[in-house]
Formats: C-alpha cells, structure tokens, sequence
C-alpha cells in the first residue's frame, strides 16, 4: 500500500481542509453564557418602588475577526459589524424577595405559556474610540416577552476579561403594556396598589469563549 | 413529633377539652386528624407552587398523615406510597387512590415519577433510605430526629452538602409555622425583656408500646422501647422543644445534664419513661426538658421566661403573662385575654392586628394560620423543592452544567428565596442535642458540649 501523502491529490486536499479550518476558526469566534451575570428589573407602584432580580441569562455570541476585541487598539467609525447574538432568560428565575409579589409578577408575565424571555440581534454598530477607551455599540435587536416581540434599541458596553470572557452590560427602559402585560394591581388592599407601566430592565452578562470544536481542528 | 398519639392512649382530652385551662393534650402540633377539611364551596387555595410528585416512605400513624396532608394539597400528587408492612401500605392507599403502592422503598425510588419523597420510618431506618434517595436524585423530607446515632445524622447531613442538586428538609416543622415563627420573631423584638428561662414539658399517659399478633412485627413496630435504636423520650419528641429553645435563644447549648428511669411501665424495657433534662445555654440560661408517660396533667408546652413577661404556647396558640413592673407595649390593652387560675394571659397570634383591619373582631376569632405544623412544613417542602428543581433544571439548561462550583454558589442565592424550613444542618444540629440528651438521662450524668461536634466538616 502507497503511503497516503504520495498522492498529490490528497496533499491538495489535506491542505485545503487545513485552510477551511483555519479560516473557519479566524472568522468565528462563539461566547457562551457563562455563570457570574446579574438580570434586574426595576419599576414602581403607588406604595414603593420594587426590584426584582435574577442570574441566569443563557445564549451566545457569535462574532468574526473584524470584531474589535483588543482595547489597546482603536475602533474606526465606519466599522461594521455582523455578529449574531441570541438571549434567553427563564421567567421564573426572576425573584423580587417575595414568593406573593413573585407570583404576581410571574402570572402577568404569562410564565406557563411564555418561560422565557428572549431576545436577537438585528444589527450592532459600533461607536468610534480611541484606544484604552471602553467599547460601546448602539444595537437594535427583538425582544420577546410574553409572547409579544417588540423591536429594542439599547446602548450596551462591553468589557473583555480574563480567561476569555467578555462582560456585556447595558440597560433599557420598556413599558410593560407594550408587551401587552396590564401593570399588576393585587387584589390584596382594595386593589389600591398600582404597578407603574414603565421598568426599567438592565443587566450584566458574561460571556466565555467556547474551544471550536474538536472535530474541525483535527485529522 | 406526634406519631406516638396515635398508639392506644389513656388520655383527659374529653374532660379537659372546654375546661379554662384550654386544651392540652398532644403536644404543639394539631394533628393531621384535628385540622380542619375545608368547605365544599370554599374557595380553592391557590397553590403555593406549581406541583411536586411525591412519594411517602413508611405509612405508619404519621406517614398517613402526610399521606392525608399532601392529599389536601393542590400541588403534591401523591404518585406513589411504600411500607413493609403491606397492611399499613393498603390503608395509606385509601387517602391516595392514585399512588403505585410498593413493600421496599427501593422500588418506590426507582419509579421515575416521583420528584420527591417524605420519609416517615422508624429513626433508625433514615440514613439508608436518605442516601438511596440522593442517589436516586430525589429531593427529600426527613422526619426528626434524622438518626438514631450523632454519627449517622452527621453522615446524613455530609451526604446532603456534597449533593446540592438535592433539596433536604428536617421534619423540624414548627420551623415552617406561621403562629411559632410569629412569637419568635415577638421574642426577638424583645416584647418579653430578656430571655432567662426556658421550660418544656410533655405529659401523657400512654405506654408507648404497640401491639401486633405476629411477634417478629410486634418487635419491628416497638423499636422506640429497644434501647439500641430508640432514641429515648427526649429523642423522638423532645427534639422540637430542644430545637426551639435554641433556635429562640439563638445559641448552642454548653452542657446538659440528664435523669430518667421506668417508673411506671415496667414491662421489661430499659428505654426510660419518665425523663428530665437540663440545657445549660450561656450566661447562664436553663433550658428544661421533661417528658413523662404515666400522668397526663397539664400535658405538653413551652415556656419562655423573660425580665418583663413569660411566654406560654400550647396547642399552636401562644399568651404573654406580663410582670407588673414590665414597660407598657400599648397594643396589649386591646388584646384578647384569658385567666389561668390568677394570671391574665394575652393572647398572641398571628395578623391578630390585620384581623382587626378587616373587621374581624379579634376578641373572638380563631388562628389567622389554622391548619397544622405538619401542613405548613410539607407546604414549605413543596414550595422550596418545585424552587429548588427549577433552579437546577435553569441552571443546567443556561450554563455548562460541570461546573457544580458555580451551580452550589448559585443554589446558595436560591436558598435566599425559600420559605421557612429546617434546613440539613438545623436538623443536624437538633438531633446532635438531643442525643446528647438521651446519652445523659441513660449514663445519669453531665455532659459538656465540646463545640466541635456543632461543625460539619
């Protein structure tokens, strides 16, 4: 039997799948969520302000090489950008303190037949910087609550980190009746409490680089 | 802490019930029997969580009672039931038409419906049955005292810490109850000055022992009177009464001293039925325990003593004794009073104030919390299972789920969440003091708590 590297046509092709792979690597890189990130939901009521918080935020990032990663280096402003982003956050994992207020707040947010809130990114433009200065994007993505998906422009600021993480944070302010959730008003007390329309939702993801896969980097 | 009141029993509930000393029979938790069922065109509760499937291991008295309890609740399908002792299984089975009914708890284990399972056997039986149900990845309720032996209850606990994915919880249930929680947090706000005191005692006449035709089963259902295994009077049901001192006093105990013998039921047994024990907790506080099963007078309570005012709850209810130098609280002018023999007792119950709001005279109206200990533990054990099932499930389903470090860490802020409960270590705790207790009435003697023995490491 010939030894296999004598054929040039498999030289060729051995070559050509290392080629495919690097460029496979260099192009994508993939950020999955990783524990350490904070969801809160701010709002208000006729009796006192209220929060309710959270820490599982799942998804990825997907970004390629033209994603600025590197903060000694400056951003230009006609960058652009393609990554593809994709959130979910389970509705129960929400909790005010309150199992009463949790009940409530998970009821109006339809938890049985929506458990989660998700959330995809539509299109992520990056604001010009100098280098050393943190990165912020303008972004506009579809954000499903409910049941209901609304379009959502946000300001997010990201932050590499050690061991390959990258620390996404940004905030938002929605009204709950764009979602078609009516603002809760417990039955308790007369129905005297009112939830105020508008919250204010902000978080703190991390992410962390995810290996390629086994199989495209080998043979 | 009632599973003996369903043995034979020669007791004065009939005489003493309506008398002015109010009822004082069967210890601070209502029986599964006593609690109210509710109207037919009453309102349905709603859940506290979505549901849990549950299978009870061990339908004895009590395990019956959770089987009737759990049936009650609109949330805790009982999906399956064991005993070996294939009678009391069919009995149990009634109260649950639907459950899979099964001799060994193996086989209830392995039935991939159950969630979660309540573990009613004899003390002795817990460990293995605690650590076949962690294996199994079934979130568990264990009644107390965990174990027969500190080594085993420590074992158990251990057991509980390295799976974190499991919810525990130690039938401790005045730890879930709304009235006992209310008067700790009154003891806490300092209402009744400083604590100095604490006293517990549980009178019943009763023999303690069962009976049955076949002798091999005859000595299986008498394990609380094999020396061996049984972990005394101050064991099986003194473990509430300890557990809440401490739990009041917010401290552990330095010492306790004990004393028992047989006085009255002298069949043959070496396990002692009249016993007392004293906790000597710091700056000088006492703690007395005492348990005795041949007069019922006064039956079962607990006292805490303050500088401005006693405490006495019995029966789930609770009244404050004043001393009449004691600051003026305002509100107590307006409260429900009772007179026993010369002293006027205010009465304490919880949202007696929100009753009041409501229209509801409070001179007249019942507990705000009226089902039993029982009731609101397993409600808690629901509650915080579904909580700790759906923390784990989002967890796992969001994140890389090998990393148990930061799963624990998270269940951690979960744990924040849940509703009142006897936590692994709580009940650890308890158990550790009343053993200790027991080794005391046995040995007659005093024994020093080296702080150690607290640690779980």
């Amino acid at each position: 039997m010939k030894p296999i590297f004598r054929s040039p046509r498999l030289i060729l092709a051995t070559v050509a799948a290392l080629f495919a792979t690097v460029v496979i690597a260099e192009t994508s890189l993939r950020y999955v969520a990783t524990p350490g990130s904070k969801m809160k939901i701010e709002g208000t009521s006729t009796i006192h302000d209220w929060t309710v918080e959270g820490s599982i935020i799942a998804g990825y990032v997907e970004v390629d090489s033209s994603f600025p990663l590197d903060p000694s280096k400056e951003t230009p402003a006609d960058l652009k950008l393609t990554p593809k982003v994709e959130v979910s956050i389970p509705v129960r994992s929400l909790k005010s303190g309150k199992s009463t207020m949790d009940s409530v707040m998970h009821g109006a947010m339809k938890q049985e037949e929506h458990p989660k809130i998700e959330y995809r990114l539509l299109e992520m433009k990056p604001r010009a910087r100098t280098a050393g200065a943190p990165f912020v994007f303008d972004t506009t993505g579809t954000l499903k609550v409910a049941g209901v998906t609304r379009t959502n422009n946000m300001e997010v600021t990201m932050t590499p980190m050690a061991a390959n993480k990258i620390k996404w944070v940004g905030s938002s302010a929605i009204k709950m009746t764009d979602f078609g959730i009516q603002p809760p008003a417990p039955k308790i007390a007369l129905g005297a409490i009112k939830t105020g329309d508008e919250v204010k939702v902000s978080f703190e993801w991390v992410t962390a680089q995810k290996a390629a896969p086994a199989t495209a980097t080998t043979n | 802490m009632n599973r003996i009141d369903k043995a034979p029993d020669v007791n004065r509930r009939a005489f003493l019930k309506g008398s002015s000393i109010m009822m004082m029979m069967g210890g601070i938790a209502i029986k599964a029997a006593d609690e109210k069922a509710p109207a037919a065109d009453a309102p349905a509760k709603k859940p506290s969580s979505p549901p849990v499937k549950c299978g009870v291991i061990g339908c004895g008295p009590w395990g019956r009672d959770v089987v009737q309890i759990l049936g009650r609740m609109p949330n805790a399908p009982v999906v399956a039931i064991s005993d070996l002792y294939s009678v009391f299984a069919k009995r149990a089975a009634q109260e649950a038409p639907n459950a899979k009914t099964y001799i060994g708890y193996q086989e209830l284990l392995k039935n991939p419906d159950v969630e979660a399972v309540i573990i009613a056997t004899p003390t002795h039986t817990h460990k293995e049955i605690v650590a076949a149900a962690i294996a199994a990845g079934k979130h568990i309720y264990c009644e107390a005292p965990l174990a027969h032996t500190v080594a085993e209850a420590r074992e158990i606990a251990l057991l509980s810490r390295k799976n974190p994915k499991i919810y525990f919880q130690t039938g401790l249930q005045m730890r879930s109850d709304p009235e006992v929680i209310n008067i700790k947090n009154f003891v806490e706000a300092g209402a009744m000055g400083r604590t100095i005191r604490a006293q517990s005692q549980y009178n019943k006449k009763q023999s303690w022992r069962r009976s049955s035709s076949d002798s091999e089963r005859e000595k299986m259902l008498n394990w609380r009177l094999d020396k061996q295994i049984s972990p005394g009077l101050v064991g099986e049901i003194g473990i509430h009464s300890i557990d809440q001192a401490a739990w009041f006093l917010r401290s552990r105990p330095v010492a306790v001293t004990g004393f028992g013998d047989v006085v009255h039921w002298k069949d043959g047994r070496e396990v002692p039925d009249s016993i007392q024990v004293v906790f000597e907790f710091p700056g000088g506080v006492l703690a007395s325990y005492s348990a005795m099963l041949g007069n019922s007078f006064d039956g079962s309570y607990d006292m805490f003593y303050g500088t401005d005012a006693a405490i006495m709850m019995r029966d789930r209810k609770s009244w404050m004794f004043k001393e009449v130098d004691s600051p003026l609280l305002g509100w107590e002018v307006y409260a429900r009073k009772e007179t026993f023999h010369k002293e006027t007792g205010i009465v304490l119950a919880a949202n007696a104030t929100k009753q009041a709001s409501h229209g509801d005279n409070p001179l007249t109206s019942a507990l705000t919390h009226d089902s039993s200990s029982l009731f609101y533990a397993l409600e808690a054990f629901i509650t915080n299972a579904y909580m700790h099932k759906s923390a784990v499930e989002d967890f796992e389903a969001s994140f890389d789920s090998a990393d148990t470090a930061a799963l624990a860490e998270y269940l951690v802020d979960i744990n924040k969440n849940k509703v009142q409960h006897a936590t692994v270590e709580q009940g650890y705790e308890a158990n550790l003091m009343a053993l200790k207790a027991n080794e005391a009435v046995l040995q007659r003697k005093r024994i020093e708590f080296d702080p150690n023995w607290f640690t779980l490491s």
